[in-house]
């Protein structure tokens, strides 16, 4: 089942690879057709898992690569908990969006649609692989396609930033491919269950702080924390906009869940003593994030500095330690994916009605857009975090659950919050308040299906997981208790 | 029957308008304001019968609060139980939202009638109202804090209702920022009380504190900053800032916000957690004191300049709110929350009388105003019913209540609080009276507004006499006598206590003291204003510095946009300069460019030319034989 999962997306890319030229335009109904088939088997999963069955669930296992010689094995392994299985549903289901969102993509839908499949697999598998070396290939996977989605469709510098994201990437994955291998090595297995059922690991090739270092730098690159963030706002900017949706909802993810099923997970006594150090991290990450985005001019670099804000609540929950800092991490993860996507999503749409994002030149679209100006208005107040609304949720878990271990960086955080309800509304008051300027008055928004309907569904979303989280938080838990129990 | 467990759908009701506004509100017969209307309107009689369940209750002595819930979050020891919660307290605060709120509702028919947002504004104005009673009912401080940022959110939209306008934009961004500054307080207190108790619930934690569970430097702190998050939405110094902004609002939001959501809210809560407060060290009180008071000071003086009408009443609003945090900062819940009560009468019935000002004349600073009691009779005997109620003359309403506070903290022994409570009183009759003076008689300023000006359509009328009716008659619930007429067990000290009933006592020197003050009071009012208004212009020169501070409002609002575009702002400029500059530029493509040309001074050896490889290898040699040869000397 997961393997249909993880596959249904490349045997999607290999239809839209093989379909005629004179096709191309049905190159997206595939798409769709293939990213609803792993949305429906992402709900599945969702449904089926068993709440007090075993930790990991849906497990297809064989061997890979074997050998007398060598003192270890490699395998093909997937599986999922509590932990994973809300991140591929979000996988699936902002692909989607992606896809709609794309619909009329300018040159070679084909390729295009090819990739992006590619990338849903890539991440699909790095959020079920339970052997490290898969999960690294899957991790690295995803680096091809974004290079080309980038490069070829993204606008601005987008060769730079391709080039940027590839290299930082590769840079944090070189230290992580390090930690992977130390680790693997001196347990003799790189199965993840396996690892985790050894008990901590304190001596190996390297020393386990160095370990825990080298794969913090490679989590900490994706995530990310400052001062490795520097890729993001160019990458984020220069993208289209469903790879912009895919990068800040789905791909930044991979660092966060890596530092929870890996570093935490696995080099537990490290991380107690890391602990403020990377609470620190996070508070700075959080604060100078917020401080940066209040001075963009440019509507989608905003965005994406924010993004950075927001994924500091991410570190500083998993700092804690406990079970609800860890929850709060994880649901923050969920709930940055569905806000930060819409607003990404919002800003495409804008921006392909008025050619332009700089702040200082838009002003009164609300006249305009009034549709817009709602989705906007909404996916702004979620990510400044009003209650009812998803981001609260898991903002509130995390400073709730930092409380107790760190509370200065708590209420460093609670300042974040402080400082995204100034940058948004800010923004908002920018771009749609006040009258609109003379090139904007002939405006008209047609709001297309493709364009209404995924706004409308991640709106949904929001909402329900922001009034009724429950469903949601205690299927996290389930994925975290495990983690917290080999903390204490 | 409908009893208190029915009182979830209070809130329910106006927030169903909400939504079915929201979904469907084009395709309703204009554009659903009857739904809207008829939601708040059936709230109101709800209400009634809820109350009617309540009084019955405590006939039989038996009553305590009532819960109802269900459970939101549980994992770990992170349980969270919202629920709803309904005792007296809550019943005087859900009287003003539904039974003002329905009137100020009606007159907006009239008011925003042909606004091309008039549907929205009744969605929003209902969510305003729903977000405010859920926040009273919250049994919770979970909820109570989603309520809380609810009616944050709704005043933003509201007071940005004309949201093309720059200034209503600006209020609106202005009033949602300042009060989350003291959100952040609030919440950070909130964190605090649970993660001593391990519960949101009210009840539980002050159990909790009452048995000794908090330390009393930790529980101070914890109310401390609950008090912050009151500071910014009740509009205290030195928060107050955006509420005579929010002014920018339409007047019905202006007279929701002030009379019955939002502002009260502050004290609302600080009356709800009061218990905490008790607990705490008494410096927490005295805090609450201090910034009531100066909040007092400020806004009663700084009203006396004011030419806009409704940022006048604005002032007299901050100036009220001082005066409710002074009685809870004296421990009386009861002179707070019947001050709460009557204001919020007297209060909607100032914005919506200054709202038929604005519909008639189409100008809202007294410079344009004037003499209008000859074309509009019923606005300005509402409006002076209104104006002498927030003086407090007798028998009006703001009178009782006044009074109650002034010998709440008599009975507090602060003597600082009392004469400063003395002042406000004079104050505010001048204020007031000034107000009056200059709208309402003299000859009009501007002629051609004047001649055009005429009383509202009944829909606007109707509200603001009935209004005019509570202005007067809700201060007589002081006495036991109409309190058990109405069915409530006594007047309003019997009802909402804190530790014990009390019953009312005519204060006859603070009575006599304060009525010959305000009369005072009102005739300088028409001394310096009445007529043409020359010994105001004389002291207006004779005091220019004190004219000019008041006028500036104490400069404060010029410190806080130095304090943004200096320090946060000027820090963000920073961080992003360095972040391109320093961290991107130099170090990370610095380094990329570092590697880029370690790599082209690599690739200058490897020419691919066999003379240079010889040479190489020949110098090689060379140097190595040298070295060998040096060494072996």
């Amino acid at each position: 089942m997961l393997s249909l999962l993880v596959f249904l997306p490349l045997a999607g890319t290999a239809l839209v690879a093989v379909l005629p030229r004179r096709w191309e335009g049905r190159a997206r109904w595939i798409a769709l057709g293939a990213s609803l088939g792993c949305l429906g088997i992402a709900l599945a999963l969702f449904a089926a898992y068993d709440r007090g069955g075993p930790q990991f669930q849906f497990v297809d296992r064989h061997v890979w690569l074997s050998s007398d010689v060598a003192p270890f094995s490699v395998q093909y392994a997937l599986g999922v908990d509590g932990l994973s299985l809300p991140l591929l549903v979000l996988t699936a289901f902002l692909t989607v969006v992606a896809v709609l969102i794309s619909w009329e993509i300018g040159p070679r839908p084909k390729e295009y649609f090819a990739w992006l499949l590619v990338l849903e697999s890539s991440l699909l598998g790095v959020f079920s692989s339970l052997d490290l070396v898969l999960f690294f290939l899957f991790f690295e996977l995803e680096l091809l396609p974004m290079y080309f989605l980038i490069s070829i469709w993204g606008t601005g510098r987008r060769i730079y930033s391709a080039w940027k994201y590839v290299f930082f990437t590769f840079f944090g994955s070189a230290f992580m491919l390090v930690g992977i291998l130390a680790l693997g090595l001196e347990a003799g297995t790189f199965d993840i269950r396996a690892l985790q059922e050894m008990g901590p690991i304190r001596q190996a090739v390297l020393p386990a702080p160095a370990i825990f270092a080298f794969l913090i730098i490679g989590f900490g690159i994706k995530l990310p924390v400052v001062p490795l963030h520097t890729w993001l706002p160019d990458a984020h900017t220069d993208a289209p906009t469903a790879v912009s949706v895919m990068l800040a909802g789905v791909l930044l993810k991979m660092g966060g869940y890596g530092i929870l099923r890996l570093c935490i997970s696995l080099l537990p006594e490290v991380a107690r003593d890391a602990s403020l150090w990377l609470g620190a991290f996070a508070g700075a990450t959080i604060l100078y994030g917020a401080l940066a985005t209040l001075m963009q001019r440019d509507l989608k670099r905003l965005i994406a500095y924010s993004s950075v804000s927001h994924m500091g609540y991410v570190l500083l929950g998993a700092s804690a330690l406990g079970t609800v800092g860890l929850v709060g991490a994880s649901m923050q993860m969920f709930t940055h994916g569905l806000i930060t996507g819409l607003l990404f999503v919002m800003v495409g749409l804008v921006y392909e009605r008025t050619h332009t994002r700089d702040i200082g030149e838009l002003g009164g679209l609300a006249a305009r857009l009034p549709y817009l100006t709602v989705v906007m208005v909404f996916a702004g107040l979620a990510s400044l975090g009003l209650p009812s609304l998803a981001g609260f949720v898991s903002e509130a878990t995390v400073f709730l659950g930092t409380f107790p271990r760190h509370q200065a960086l708590a209420v460093m955080g609670v300042l974040g919050v402080l400082l995204a309800a100034a940058y948004i509304l800010w923004m908002v008051q920018r771009v749609f308040w006040g009258e609109a300027a003379p090139r904007w008055q002939s405006l008209q928004e047609k709001v297309a299906w493709w364009e209404r309907v995924p706004t409308l569904a991640l709106m949904t979303v929001i909402l329900l997981v922001g009034v009724y989280p429950s469903p949601l938080m205690d299927l996290f838990e389930g994925g975290i208790i495990p983690i917290v129990e080999r903390l204490t | 029957m409908v009893g208190m467990e029915h009182a979830w759908v209070l809130p329910a009701l106006p927030f169903g308008a909400f939504v079915l506004l929201m979904l469907a509100g084009r395709y309703l017969p204009r554009r659903g304001d009857l739904l809207a209307v008829g939601a708040m309107a059936a709230s109101a009689v709800l209400f009634s019968f809820v109350l009617a369940d309540l009084t019955d209750a405590l006939a039989h002595g038996e009553f305590q609060g009532v819960f109802s819930g269900t459970d939101w979050l549980k994992f770990d020891t992170f349980h969270v139980r919202l629920g709803f919660y309904f005792d007296r307290l809550a019943a005087v605060m859900l009287a003003v939202v539904t039974y003002v709120g329905t009137l100020i509702f009606v007159y907006s028919m009239g008011y925003m009638k042909g606004d091309p947002r008039y549907g929205w504004f009744f969605a929003a104005m209902s969510l305003f109202a729903a977000s405010m009673m859920t926040l009273v009912l919250a049994d919770n401080l979970l909820l109570l804090y989603g309520a809380w940022e609810a009616v944050g959110f709704c005043s933003y939209l509201l007071i940005g209702f004309w949201h093309e306008r720059r200034p209503a934009a600006e209020a609106a961004k202005k009033a949602f920022i300042t009060t989350r500054i003291g959100d952040v307080g609030f919440l950070i207190g909130i964190v605090l009380l649970w993660r001593e108790a391990g519960t949101f619930n009210l009840q539980e934690i002050f159990r909790f504190a009452q048995e000794g569970g908090y330390s009393t430097p930790y529980l101070t702190l914890a109310v401390l900053l609950l008090f912050a998050g009151a500071v910014g939405k009740s509009a205290q110094f030195p928060l107050h800032v955006w509420l005579p902004d929010a002014m920018e609002g339409p007047t019905p939001v202006s007279a929701l916000i002030h009379a019955a959501t939002m502002v009260v809210a502050g004290v609302y809560m600080v009356a709800r957690t009061m218990p905490l407060f008790q607990e705490a060290d008494p410096v927490a009180l005295d805090v609450v004191t201090s910034l009531g008071l100066t909040t007092v000071v400020l806004s009663a003086t700084i009203a006396l300049v004011v030419r806009d009408v409704k940022r006048v009443i604005a002032y007299s609003t901050i100036n009220s709110l001082g005066l409710m945090m002074v009685a809870l900062g004296a421990g009386s819940v009861t002179a707070a929350m019947f001050y709460l009560f009557v204001h919020g009468f007297f209060k909607a019935l100032l914005f919506l009388a200054a709202g038929n000002v604005l519909h008639a004349t189409d100008r809202q600073t007294v410079d344009d105003l004037g003499g209008l009691a000859r074309k509009m009779p019923l606005t300005a005997v509402a409006f002076g019913v209104g104006a002498l109620a927030m003086a407090g003359l007798f028998p009006f309403a703001g009178f009782w209540a006044k009074d109650e506070i002034l010998v709440a903290a008599r009975e507090y022994h602060n003597q600082v609080a009392v004469a400063v409570l003395w002042v406000s009183v004079a104050l505010a009759a001048l204020y007031m009276g000034r107000l009056y003076t200059l709208v309402f008689t003299g000859q009009p300023r501007d002629r051609h507004v004047w001649e055009h000006a005429h009383e509202g359509p009944p829909i606007m009328v109707g509200p603001v006499l009935l209004l005019t009716l509570g202005a007067v008659v809700t201060g007589f619930l002081a006495f036991d006598q109409v309190g058990e007429a109405l069915g409530l067990g006594g007047g309003i000290g019997q009802f909402v206590y804190l530790e014990e009933p009390h019953t009312f006592h005519m204060p006859w020197g603070e009575a006599i003291g304060s009525t010959l003050l305000v009369v005072a009071s009102l005739g300088a009012a028409w001394a310096i204003w009445g007529g043409k208004g020359e010994l105001a212009v004389q002291l207006g020169k004779r005091l220019q510095p004190l004219y000019l501070l008041l006028w500036n409002k104490y400069y404060m609002d010029d410190l806080y946009q130095w304090i943004v575009n200096r320090i946060v702002l000027a820090g963000g400029a920073v961080v992003a300069w360095f972040d391109r500059v320093v961290v991107n530029d130099t170090g990370v493509d610095g380094s990329a460019g570092l590697t880029a040309l370690g790599g082209w001074l690599m690739r200058q050896l490897q020419t691919g030319k066999l003379p240079n490889y010889a040479l190489a290898i020949a110098t090689g040699a060379a140097v190595i034989g040298a070295v060998v040869l040096v060494s072996r000397m």
